[in-house]
């Protein structure tokens, strides 16, 4: 394969009254991501075209297209992977698009603040005057580590199936968060969450095709993770959910004892004899 | 009313009419004898117990049916308006259907 054909939709909202697709072939080289393959024709053939991108290595999920139908970031998909000459790239659907490959993920952020996605403590004096750290168990810590792993990229957003047709549904990623913190034993805002998301746009409306945890480049499982948030939901209402213990704070670090001096014989003197 | 506590229903319903419907499969279709011979559909409707299993798989049903379609209907991207009117609409439903259905067990017992 020398040659690779790039497919890619164009939209620019002052001149087109919907998308279309122009056609660029580039040269291919080993290892080349599709990102390169959009770099390329950047850099040599249409400079007018737009897409996001920033780390080049899948961490902060920028790059987020439908690349031949399937939502990926551009940087994380080798052209050989996809074992095609013809590569077609446009934006990620269930989001308005803002120009070209560029979708507009204000609606996601919005959703994602709607469910609170940070540490709601109990103790908020402990919060505002820390006298240690939250002590947290391993074993505490893999209830939702994985979860944790999301880069807000809105692949599993474009993925759903129920986005497509209800764009009211909180979505995959806002749900999946709402559970990450609120099975964070140092959290104690789970009530918060659990009324914001139990609502009719809300959890239930999830039907578990799991096409989020498909698209997920990360190897996190919003599905698993909407599955959890339900049984939470349910156990807290019929209050079969166990009472959160409180964190633990870490006692205060012992005051350092003065180092023990060096005794004068162990100090090797400049130019003594051994 | 919250969306669990609709979810909780629609669960517990789905649980009831696993065993009532199971239980209408073995009077129907295993039990020995003719369970549509006047005699033993009389001597059913005469029964207090059977007519609680008439109305509670009716009940199961409708509500089990009508969430359900909710829920479809939901996935419009309707607004809240929209979705009380709907919420109302399915309830108003449900007791028609209720009403016009448990006339025929209740007047035969």
């Amino acid at each position: 394969m020398e040659k690779i054909t790039f497919k890619v939709q164009r939209y620019d909202p002052d001149k087109d009254k919907k998308p279309h697709i122009q056609v660029f072939t580039i040269p291919f080289k080993h290892g080349m991501t599709v990102l390169d393959g959009l770099i390329y024709i950047k850099e040599n053939m249409d400079n007018t075209l737009s897409f996001r991108s920033s780390c080049r290595m899948g961490i902060c999920g920028s790059c987020g297209m439908l690349i031949n139908n399937l939502p990926m970031l551009a940087c994380h998909t080798p052209i050989e992977e996809l074992k095609k000459d013809t590569i077609t790239v446009k934006s990620l659907p269930n989001f308005p698009i803002v120009r070209d490959l560029v979708a507009d993920l204000s609606l996601l952020f919005a959703k994602h603040k709607s469910i609170k996605p940070y540490i709601i403590a109990p103790d908020m004096a402990e919060i505002e005057k820390p006298t240690a750290e939250f002590l947290q168990a391993q074993m505490q810590l893999e209830e939702f580590v994985q979860f944790a792993y999301c880069v807000k990229c809105g692949l599993c957003m474009a993925a759903c199936p129920t986005m497509a047709t209800d764009r009211h549904f909180l979505g995959p990623q806002p749900l999946a968060q709402a559970y990450r913190y609120s099975a964070d034993r140092r959290d104690g805002g789970a009530k918060e969450r659990f009324h914001e998301t139990d609502t009719p746009h809300g959890i239930w409306l999830c039907h578990l095709a799991g096409a989020c945890s498909e698209a997920c480049p990360k190897g996190v499982d919003p599905a698993l993770a909407m599955q959890l948030l339900k049984r939470a939901i349910i156990s807290d209402s019929l209050r079969l959910r166990k009472k959160p213990v409180p964190p633990s704070v870490a006692p205060p670090q012992a005051e350092k004892k003065p180092r023990v001096a060096v005794p004068d014989f162990t100090i090797k003197q400049p130019g003594a004899k051994s | 009313m919250r969306e669990n506590h609709l979810k909780i229903l629609q669960y517990v319903t789905g649980i009831g009419i696993f065993f009532l419907v199971g239980l209408h499969l073995l009077l129907m279709h295993l039990a020995k004898g003719d369970p549509e011979d006047w005699t033993s559909v009389a001597q059913r409707a005469a029964s207090a117990s059977w007519l609680a299993a008439y109305i509670l798989i009716l009940i199961f049903g409708i509500y089990h049916g009508l969430h359900g379609v909710r829920g479809l209907i939901l996935e419009f991207s309707l607004p809240d308006r929209a979705v009380k009117v709907l919420n109302y609409s399915m309830l108003f439903v449900g007791i028609a259907v209720f009403g016009y259905a448990v006339y025929i067990p209740v007047h035969a017992f």
